[in-house]
């Protein structure tokens, strides 16, 4: 895809391969507008997504609705149809004490969780799920189990993840294909241990 | 107590009230939504009531609605008399003067909202009437109210409008601020004392409850 806004100008291409994908890149790099352009957000030349279908996005900021509560959040008020079974989808993120909350009555971490949870199930069957800093502001222990939880409710649904990160930590952890970005330019896709062992070097060695 | 000119203000600023909900709810999410140089000017054009003296209005109105002009002769043909002194003569000028009162109020709510949480509602799958029936609406509802509440006392406080177009047509145009008017013109202070003391209780009244409902939702919501 194509865009420009202002200084920015991106030029990007890229097949989702595996399960779980990574955008990795620094600040400003383009990460967020790539994600935006997948869903629509922005109007970009040369976008390829499946036409018609729904790519949920979880923005960074958790950006709930505030006068619904978690629950509510979830269903985006319910009536609507086509969503997966929001009592799972509780269950699953370790929501159930809170699904009765509004949402300035829960923590930063709990609002990212309701937010990862609203997106992950809106996600069509074979679709794109989309995620932006998704696991900011979780505590390690949480993150761990829910992102084991999560992949394999997404795999039974064979839901394809492009999620956007800077923290080299968290791509290993997820395993992911990595598409690596600066200045809205794809520098390098492949299997993060070959992508990032740069990256992970000095990391390494700063911990030591 | 002239109860004719209570009941006639009453009828005159409910239905002003409805007819500029209708009105100012497109024409505010429309105003919010955007920026330009055509925005622009609807906005100068839709606060210009806040700065004209009344009167100008009134004028321009009676001018406007009378059979010096095209569509005055129209409507003078369509209803068989001028809209001028009368009732829904009066409805025309009161809609224009509160105009900016129910607007305003409505613009600031609409911009208050996160635009991100259209933005999530729109990739969840929502269609905009969704968004803007199940999100945007409920959350811009205190403005709402806010501008209904306005336009409504703001209706009932009218003078030069109503003096300029409608005249003191009991029953028809003689509202509780002309009666007023009259009251002190024929030297009737006790009429005048009552009349005035009816207005200044249901305005301090309304505000009071205004802020009061205000005060209520921010210790309920944080």
């Amino acid at each position: 895809m194509r865009h420009h806004v202002g200084a920015l100008s991106l030029d990007v291409r890229f097949v989702l391969t595996k399960p779980w994908n990574v955008l990795f890149g620094p600040s400003g790099s383009g990460k967020t507008t790539i994600l935006r352009g997948i869903a629509g957000l922005v109007q970009a030349k040369g976008l390829i997504t499946p036409r018609g279908r729904r790519t949920p996005l979880a923005p960074q900021s958790a950006s709930l609705f505030p006068h619904w509560n978690v629950a509510d959040n979830l269903t985006m008020g319910g009536g609507q149809r086509g969503h997966g079974d929001s009592r799972e989808i509780l269950k699953l993120f370790r929501l159930d004490d809170l699904k009765d909350k509004l949402p300035n009555a829960l923590s930063g971490g709990e609002a990212q969780r309701v937010n990862l949870a609203r997106a992950t199930m809106w996600a069509e069957n074979g679709g794109i799920l989309l995620l932006d800093e998704p696991f900011n502001g979780m505590d390690v222990a949480l993150r761990d189990e829910i992102i084991h939880d999560m992949r394999a409710w997404l795999a039974k649904r064979n839901v394809c993840v492009l999620s956007v990160t800077h923290d080299v930590a968290e791509a290993f952890q997820l395993g992911a294909e990595v598409i690596k970005i600066a200045d809205g330019k794809v520098i390098a896709q492949g299997p993060v241990e070959a992508v990032l062992a740069e990256e992970r070097e000095r990391l390494l060695k700063q911990l030591i | 107590m002239d109860s004719e000119a209570l009941w006639l203000t009453l009828r005159l600023a409910l239905t002003t009230t409805a007819l500029l909900l209708a009105i100012a709810l497109p024409l505010a999410w429309w105003i919010a939504s955007g920026t330009g140089a055509v925005r622009a000017l609807v906005q100068a054009v839709v606060a210009l009531p806040l700065v004209l003296p009344p009167t100008v209005l009134g004028f321009y109105l009676l001018v406007a609605l009378g059979p010096l002009t095209a569509p005055g002769r129209l409507i003078i043909r369509l209803l068989g008399h001028p809209l001028a002194f009368s009732f829904s003569g009066l409805v025309v000028g009161s809609v224009l003067y509160s105009l900016p009162f129910a607007v305003q109020p409505m613009v600031a709510g609409f911009r208050a909202i996160d635009p991100a949480l259209a933005e999530v509602a729109s990739t969840l799958g929502a269609s905009p009437l969704r968004i803007f029936r199940t999100i945007t609406l409920p959350l811009a509802k205190p403005s709402v109210i806010t501008a209904a509440v306005l336009t409504f006392t703001h209706t009932v406080g009218e003078f030069g409008v109503v003096l300029m177009l409608g005249g003191n047509i009991p029953g028809a145009t003689r509202t509780l601020s002309i009666a007023l008017y009259d009251q002190v013109q024929d030297f009737n202070y006790a009429a005048a004392n009552r009349t005035a003391g009816v207005l200044l209780a249901f305005s301090l009244l309304t505000l009071i409850a205004v802020y009061w409902r205000g005060a209520a939702r921010r210790s309920v919501l944080g």
